[in-house]
């Protein structure tokens, strides 16, 4: 990649998502878009950028930043206070919509370690695109988005259990069973060292100057992304790590203020990097899988939205809304599918599948779920009584 | 404290507040992590769609804040009481002259650490400041509004009274 491709990618990201923002939709896709459309693959009459190298070690920066995010906000404690919601509606969208994942993954890949890798992607919901939307439109206030948010921090820790396994998991059950208790010891000490070495190094970073305040701050995260792999982990569960030792440090809000920034421009160039595997040329063969994806993702998230709401005492109206923020799917499917992509137990051209079937699949739901999401009190009020 | 103030967490956001008026309205104020507010009020409570948004920046929320809870002008009705927050209580104090106070910042003097209390606006005659920030500088004549727990307020008066700094 060179300099000037790069200038045209990081415009044409620009562009792209100035325009969908403009119309109120998510940027997560348009960036796909954009690596779609410069990619080698189909649609061909563009073929700017190359996958390379720089493109993968960008893309590996940008995985990490948002896995790096995800762990600093990552709290059991957060968990268990945010309520009544979490257990019972998580529970009610890891039933339905994990189960329902399996199926279309099975119907897919058949039985497999790719069926598990495509429950994963169709069970997460994007929190980016949800907590964006309902702010956008002035849902915060609404009783009914305590439950969206609750669903959504289930599913984060949940997709953080599973990370390491989709990268590395899949080989014969011995190695499956190596890789597994090697995760969880890693994962052990980390929480450990969040517990005793949190506070002692929260307390060193905020004496450094602001300079080596960042450096600091970004070496530990590369490092802690790269000894997860030199233990042939993933890097995202190293980075994710990082994030969780470091979110009771007392420095938490100040590593998220400076490093906000440069976790979205990564974070943008990741999707376009991702997208520009993604080969259109497929939709012959992943097409039906990722319209049936989509339609049952509709259904599974509305109705767990409607179910949960009922249980949690929400009319039906209320309900609509809650699964309404839930349809679109973003950074976790992307970064699932990725993950995948390099785990060598998955066949070529399942991995190839899984990409094209993950970003065409984010694409569809993260636009329909926001023009959703916005009308849909229009839509509850034509549809269903006032009370439940 | 009749009206119920209720306090849910929204993950990832921030912290909701919301209270029903006397009225039957409702207002809901959203504290985003960031610091920004969010002021959303709905005609009735069960309304589906808020009839005003309101977005603040944390300086203008600690403005709004200050002139509700009366730190410009007090209300008469409360002009001999002091103000219940729960358990807490806001009280006006006037600074002696002559004080070791005199002069110093807020952070100098450290009040939250000597006697528990918050110091949340000074008044001045020339112009007060709404939304006390740790660099404010306190001047002979003042009075500081302070929030805090009852038993606080005799260790502030102490503190203020001496005219050389506590050697803690």
């Amino acid at each position: 990649m060179t300099l000037a491709e790069l200038a045209v990618t990081v415009g044409l990201l620009g562009v792209l998502g100035l325009a969908a923002s403009r119309f109120g939709l998510s940027a997560i896709p348009a960036y796909l878009l954009a690596g779609i459309i410069l990619g080698p693959n189909d649609p061909a009459f563009i073929q700017l950028v190359q996958p390379s190298e720089v493109t993968d070690f960008v893309a590996e920066i940008g995985l990490i930043f948002l896995l790096f995010f995800l762990g600093l906000e990552f709290s059991v404690d957060r968990l268990i206070r945010s309520g009544r919601h979490v257990g019972l509606g998580g529970a009610a969208d890891l039933a339905v919509n994990a189960g329902l994942g399996a199926l279309i993954g099975v119907a897919a890949f058949g039985f497999g370690f790719a069926a598990i890798v495509v429950a994963a992607c169709v069970y997460v919901s994007s929190s980016a695109i949800a907590v964006k939307a309902l702010s956008d439109f002035r849902r915060l206030a609404d009783d009914e988005t305590d439950l969206v948010l609750a669903i959504l921090l289930f599913e984060d820790v949940a997709i953080a259990a599973v990370l390491g396994f989709v990268a590395t998991g899949g080989g014969s059950a011995a190695t499956t069973a190596g890789v597994t208790a090697k995760a969880l010891i890693f994962v052990g000490a980390a929480l450990a060292a969040s517990r005793w070495l949190g506070g002692p190094l929260g307390r060193l970073l905020a004496r450094l100057e602001l300079e080596f305040f960042l450096l600091a701050v970004f070496g530990f995260v590369i490092a802690m992304s790269a000894i997860a792999k030199e233990l042939d982990m993933s890097e995202a569960v190293g980075a994710l790590m990082a994030g969780v030792i470091l979110s009771d440090s007392g420095v938490r809000e100040e590593i998220e203020q400076r490093f906000f920034a440069l976790r979205d421009v990564f974070a943008a160039l990741f999707f376009f990097a991702f997208a520009l595997t993604i080969d259109l040329g497929k939709v012959g063969d992943v097409g039906w899988i990722v319209l049936f994806a989509v339609c049952v993702t509709l259904a599974g998230k509305i109705g767990v939205g409607v179910l949960a709401g009922r249980l949690g005492g929400f009319s039906s109206r209320q309900g609509l809304n809650a699964g309404a923020a839930l349809v679109a799917h973003g950074e976790f499917t992307v970064v699932l599918a990725q993950l995948a992509a390099g785990n060598a137990a998955l066949a070529v051209a399942h991995r190839e599948d899984i990409a094209a079937f993950a970003g065409l699949y984010v694409l569809a739901t993260a636009t329909i779920g926001v023009v959703l999401l916005k009308e849909s009190k229009r839509i509850g009020r034509a549809l269903l009584p006032a009370q439940p | 404290m009749t009206v119920e103030l209720k306090e849910t967490r929204l993950p990832g956001v921030g912290v909701k507040f919301s209270m029903t008026l006397y009225s039957g309205a409702r207002i809901t104020v959203i504290q985003h992590n960031e610091g920004d507010r969010e002021i959303y009020v709905h005609r009735r409570a069960g309304d589906e769609d808020p009839v005003a948004v309101v977005e603040l920046h944390d300086d203008e929320a600690r403005q709004l804040g200050a002139v509700l809870g009366g730190a410009y002008e007090r209300p008469r009705i409360v002009e001999e009481l002091e103000m219940a927050l729960g358990e807490f209580l806001i009280e006006w104090i006037k600074v002696p002259p002559g004080s070791w106070v005199n002069g110093r910042t807020l952070s100098d003097v450290a009040f939250r650490r000597r006697t528990g209390v918050t110091v949340i606006a000074i008044l001045r005659e020339s112009e007060s400041i709404a939304g006390a920030q740790p660099d404010d500088v306190i001047l002979e004549g003042d009075t500081i509004v302070v929030v805090g727990k009852a038993g606080q307020f005799p260790g502030v008066k102490t503190l203020l009274a001496s005219t050389t700094p506590p050697g803690d």
